[in-house]
């Protein structure tokens, strides 16, 4: 198992730059995620860790040595591509013996590892199938077989699960983390389903236009967003943002909406103190407002609102409910106990203890600092500079 | 219950005269002439290659449409004759060497057209496949020149690379549809799990590509098989002949109807069953890369 470390890694495809100074260590053994939305620049990170693309700029460390320019081969890393690419012409034994044969292992070692393999994803009974034979799972299950067998540094995962079906794909989710606490290995996982990224990882790292908005534990990203993007990322149903102005009331610190006013607790006061009167945008998750008959928390004249409620969207386990009223629009989560219908006047409570404020301009959290993931500890070992 | 059913069948057998348009007669007609000008000359030939000796030279009689006493003598002549068999295993070897001979320089040129982008890589295909662009005869003297001075007028070796000159560009535009339609993707995944790049094209890339580059070698098969121009002037003055020079030759000397048509079904028998074969793999070919 080997430490991946990113040094400000640059990659531009002509004259376009797709990522820009990326900083990011792996640990050995660590799981981590790169999450975004389509054309972020997530698989082309990973593919660079393949050695699959030149790095424009920038060090690429795999264990202590520097990878930049050796090929893909001698790199000690396996990668599960989206489509599989299981070779068409060889048996599910063949594929997975494939690696193991280029590195020359003995024929007993062999029979050893890709039984122990097909062991591993519950492949028994399909080892002389042709890929076209196997149902998508299985195909899926082949590919890991065939990236874990031969021990690689590093396991680089290219959205693996997003050609199942959901059932499936829910399944192998846990299969993975099976997987990964059985292996120990170090895992690159790219996906840009969020919810994906938060149960599979030890730590997320959410890009956006060929940067990292941040790296964290999935609470902290949850907890803690250091930006409006990564706030507007994670989480699902998505964050309600509303532009606002902070100003001063009665002694305490108030964001203007416009047509409401919302209390900032005293906590955290301190921090938007810097921000009076300047405009910023106010974010604050579904799940922390609630219906005024069933709040968590006291409903007071700087916490609660009057709405109307619009749409209402029954899961089972709870409703997401939009409501609004002079333009502003909230989503909630709601609790199905409580009869929720559309177009009936409606008193939410903002958890405003729990809520986000970041700068109009720079997206900014004004609340949360993150810590930036790990910081790269100094001097790298560097023998090939 | 009965009503209704009258009704229906009312309904369908008007839908069906309705369904015969002038249009649709227009259309069948040009099929039907363009069927019978397909098929005439094939049918032609198999009559005389089954007549007999008295369906031929009738004596100022017409013609019959079919042979009085249809015979397979010439198939049997043909095997007894020593010339034929020669110029068939000829043609046979021939047809092998250039195909062999194209596939082998063709499938990397056409793996590095397609997999490897560089500068000037459209002007260069162009040129590879330009060769096509000239009527053959146009290239036989130049080849012929540069032939005599190499040694390999009269000699196997040369008519099969002359050969393998012509299908080239044939075998290097069907490649590339093949590998076009493979997932780069493969080809990394191999590089990844440790293969050279080498090892990739000859493990995984060749196998996959393989139905497509077989359907490829049987077209420069056929493509050798029924060559004429550079055969002929290649081997025109050698005792060594393909088919299609032996053809001519027996031509020369007035020899009977009967024999020549036994020659020719034996020349297109592999031909037509062989296109029937691969069909299926020249379309993929031809069509393939246009719906990505």
């Amino acid at each position: 198992m080997a430490t991946v470390k990113l040094r400000s890694i640059s990659k531009e495809f002509g004259a376009s730059e797709v990522i820009r100074n990326l900083d990011l260590v792996v640990d050995h053994g660590e799981f981590v995620t790169l999450v975004g939305p389509s054309g972020c620049g997530k698989t082309t990170v990973l593919r660079m860790v393949a050695g699959l693309e030149v790095i424009t700029s920038g060090h690429l460390y795999i264990g202590h040595v520097l990878a930049n320019h050796i090929p893909p081969r001698d790199r000690g890393v396996s990668m599960v591509f989206q489509s599989y690419a299981l070779f068409p012409h060889m048996t599910v034994s063949e594929n997975i013996a494939f690696g193991l044969k280029i590195k020359k292992y003995a024929r007993s070692e062999m029979l050893k590892r890709i039984d122990w393999a097909l062991n591993l994803l519950n492949l028994q009974g399909l080892e002389s199938r042709l890929p076209r034979d196997l149902s998508g799972g299985q195909r899926q299950r082949v590919a890991f077989a065939r990236a874990v067998v031969v021990e690689p540094e590093v396991l680089l995962l290219d959205e693996p699960l997003s050609n199942l079906d959901a059932t499936l794909r829910l399944k192998m989710r846990i299969e993975l983390k099976r997987i990964h606490k059985k292996l120990g290995a170090t895992i690159i996982y790219v996906t840009h389903d969020q919810i994906e990224a938060m149960s599979l990882s030890d730590r997320v790292a959410i890009m956006h236009e060929g940067k990292l908005a941040q790296v964290g534990t999935p609470k902290e990203v949850y907890n803690a967003p250091g930006n409006a993007f990564v706030a507007g990322f994670i989480g699902n149903p998505a964050m309600n943002f509303f532009n606002g102005k902070i100003v001063r009331r009665d002694g305490g610190l108030f964001v203007d909406l416009g047509k409401f006013e919302l209390s900032i607790p005293e906590s955290l006061c301190k921090k938007c103190q810097s921000h009076l009167a300047r405009e910023v945008s106010l974010g604050i998750r579904p799940e922390h407002i609630y219906d005024k008959r069933a709040s968590k928390i006291e409903s007071l004249p700087g916490n609660t609102i009057e709405m109307v409620t619009d749409v209402v969207e029954p899961l089972g386990d709870r409703d997401i409910v939009q409501v609004n009223k002079d333009g502003i629009h909230v989503t909630l989560l709601l609790d199905p106990e409580i009869e929720t219908k559309p177009n009936k006047p409606m008193t939410i409570v903002f958890d405003m203890a729990r809520c986000h404020i970041f700068d109009k301009e720079t997206e900014k959290s004004i609340i949360c600092t993150p810590s930036h993931g790990k910081t790269l500890e100094e001097p790298l070992l560097s023998p090939l500079e | 219950m009965a009503e209704k059913k009258i009704g229906k069948g009312m309904t369908s057998i008007g839908l069906w005269i309705g369904g015969i348009r002038p249009t649709k007669v227009i259309w069948f007609a040009g099929i039907v002439m363009m069927l019978l000008m397909v098929l005439a000359p094939v049918f032609v030939m198999v009559k005389y290659s089954i007549s007999d000796r008295s369906s031929v030279v009738t004596g100022g009689l017409p013609i019959p449409l079919w042979p009085y006493h249809p015979t397979v003598e010439q198939f049997q002549g043909l095997a007894a004759m020593d010339t034929f068999v020669v110029s068939a295993f000829t043609s046979v070897k021939v047809a092998l060497l250039s195909a062999v001979i194209s596939l082998v320089v063709g499938t990397p040129a056409a793996y590095a057209l397609v997999r490897f982008r560089f500068r000037g890589m459209m002007v260069l295909a162009t040129l590879l496949i330009s060769a096509r662009l000239f009527p053959d005869i146009v290239s036989v003297v130049p080849i012929v020149e540069t032939f005599i001075r190499l040694r390999l007028v009269n000699t196997l070796l040369g008519v099969a690379m002359a050969h393998a000159l012509l299908s080239m560009p044939y075998v290097i535009f069907i490649a590339m549809g093949v590998f076009e339609t493979i997932p780069r993707d493969l080809d990394e995944q191999a590089q990844v799990l440790g293969a050279s790049k080498w090892h990739s094209f000859t493990r995984v890339m060749l196998p996959v590509a393989l139905p497509g580059l077989a359907a490829a070698a049987i077209y420069v098969f056929l493509l050798s098989w029924d060559e004429f121009i550079l055969a002929y002037f290649l081997l025109a003055f050698g005792n060594v002949s393909t088919l299609p020079v032996l053809l001519q030759k027996v031509l020369s000397w007035t020899p009977q109807h009967n024999l020549l048509a036994a020659i020719s079904v034996m020349l297109s028998a592999p031909v037509i069953l062989f296109t029937f074969m691969v069909q299926k793999y020249m379309q993929t070919g031809a069509t393939a890369g246009a719906v990505k």
